[in-house]
């Protein structure tokens, strides 16, 4: 049974990382404070702006109300695991593109949200991209040019996966 | 704070005995975090279900659905036997907070934390469901009715007690439900009002119907008159107008800055409970 003083491991945008950091740390802090990945922002702190979202175990949670020792063991991936050897991913490049980022503050966690869709979901309909950022709140964007974003990525990738989108 | 992640239910419950009531379980933690955070309960250590594996299942047992004490809302909204034998719980947990909450929280913490208008729970109170408790002296099974202590008390006690199942009765007869929720957003807000039914019809005429709505009182409150009302009538729009007029007598909303003044949620309580016995009423075979 896992107990409060073991070391802590976990996979994180694919490195492995063993800590001794506090069993009842919020994933947040850790990430921020410990790791320096500050791309995860902090909103609210109560699950309720969605800012911090990364994903565990393929779902898309918020790091603010995790903590670690619930994450003990999983595979965790932040908006710092997105990029490539240097080539961002086909969401960071259309959220710049489409001028889905105003202030940036929502950005992560909506993009993190979107990949964590896109992963199990490769053509989502507008209702599902609606739904997988319903837990992300943005106060600049007004949010349409935020779905045309995921949308245009999810152009991309079938693209690069040589498929045909629901429009063709 | 200590934190502890059992494997199984009866170590969870030892380590709760051995804590004496200064640890409690923690499940996904949304509700409970928050706690904590605010300084509402000071605690000695987390008592951690998610890697208790027997609570993780959902099963057809004969003829009763078994939700184990561990699942989350997404696994249960998403699940093909809640889907088709218990529609208005996969609706009530598709709308708890965000995703990224549903990805976390449990249909157990939803009913432990004993919020009026908690909509897991709404969605589950029209399905006669058991909810099934076990502490390390005595397993408990228990209604509805019987999980809440008053408002927002629950009456399961999460620093001895652990939800291991919710059981469902699944009918062969001709059965709808439905949850509905009047809101100001789609994500990340509580309810002003939400509603749940399920009807049995046998013969064109009502044998059975449960109407539950909130937050009008301690818990999912049931709308008794309405409810005897519909029985042994014919479950046409003119009955189902009568009916949801007198869902008001069960009714007590208090006034809430973001959610709604009692005068409003007096007016708009009837065309909720409308549109989920319409709802209900569209699900049943004709």
């Amino acid at each position: 049974m896992q107990e409060h003083t073991d070391i802590l491991r976990f996979i994180i945008n694919g490195r492995e990382i063993y800590t001794q950091a506090p069993h009842d740390m919020m994933l947040s802090d850790f990430l921020r404070d410990q790791l320096f990945l500050t791309g995860t922002k902090k909103g609210c702190g109560k699950g309720e702006c969605g800012a911090c979202t990364v994903i565990v175990n393929g779902d898309a949670v918020n790091s603010c109300m995790i903590l670690l020792g619930k994450v003990n063991g999983a595979i965790i991936e932040t908006i710092e695991g997105l990029e490539k050897d240097g080539k961002l991913h086909p969401l960071q490049e259309s959220f710049v593109q489409k001028g889905a980022v105003q202030c940036g503050f929502c950005t992560p966690g909506m993009i993190m949200s979107a990949k964590a869709l896109l992963d199990r979901n490769d053509n989502p309909s507008k209702e599902e991209i609606r739904e997988a950022l319903g837990g992300n709140i943005c106060r600049c964007t007004g949010y349409v040019k935020i779905e045309q974003a995921v949308e245009a990525a999810v152009e991309e990738i079938r693209k690069n996966a040589g498929k045909e989108t629901k429009d063709e | 704070m200590k934190y502890y992640s059992p494997q199984t239910v009866a170590e969870a419950l030892e380590l709760l005995a051995v804590y004496k009531g200064q640890a409690r379980l923690i499940a996904g933690g949304t509700d409970l975090l928050l706690d904590l955070k605010s300084g509402k309960y000071h605690i000695e250590a987390l008592i951690d279900t998610a890697k208790i594996h027997e609570l993780c299942q959902i099963e057809q047992e004969g003829d009763c659905l078994v939700i184990g004490g561990g699942t989350t809302h997404t696994q249960i909204c998403k699940n093909d036997l809640i889907r088709r034998y218990a529609a208005s719980l996969a609706e009530g947990c598709h709308a708890v907070g965000s995703l990224q909450i549903r990805n976390v929280a449990t249909l157990a913490g939803n009913l432990v934390n004993a919020q009026p208008a908690a909509d897991g729970a709404m969605g589950l109170a029209v399905l006669d469901p058991e909810i099934v408790v076990l502490s390390q002296r005595v397993e408990r099974r228990l209604k509805m009715d019987q999980i809440y202590a008053g408002f927002g008390k629950s009456a399961i006690d999460n620093t001895q007690e652990i939800i291991t199942q919710i059981r469902l009765p699944i009918s062969k007869d001709n059965v709808a439900s439905a949850f509905i929720r009047l809101e100001l957003r789609k994500a990340l807000a509580l309810p002003m009002l939400n509603a749940a039914a399920a009807v049995g019809i046998k013969n064109d005429y009502v044998r059975w119907a449960k109407i539950a709505m909130g937050p009008v009182g301690v818990g999912p409150t049931r709308a008794c008159e309405a409810e005897k009302f519909l029985e042994g009538k014919q479950f046409t729009e003119e009955n189902i107008h009568k009916a949801s007029q007198l869902a008001l007598a069960q009714a007590n909303p208090r006034s809430n800055p973001l959610r709604g003044s009692r005068e409003y949620r007096m007016e708009t309580l009837p065309a909720v409970v409308m549109d989920c016995l319409y709802a209900v009423q569209s699900r049943l075979e004709h």
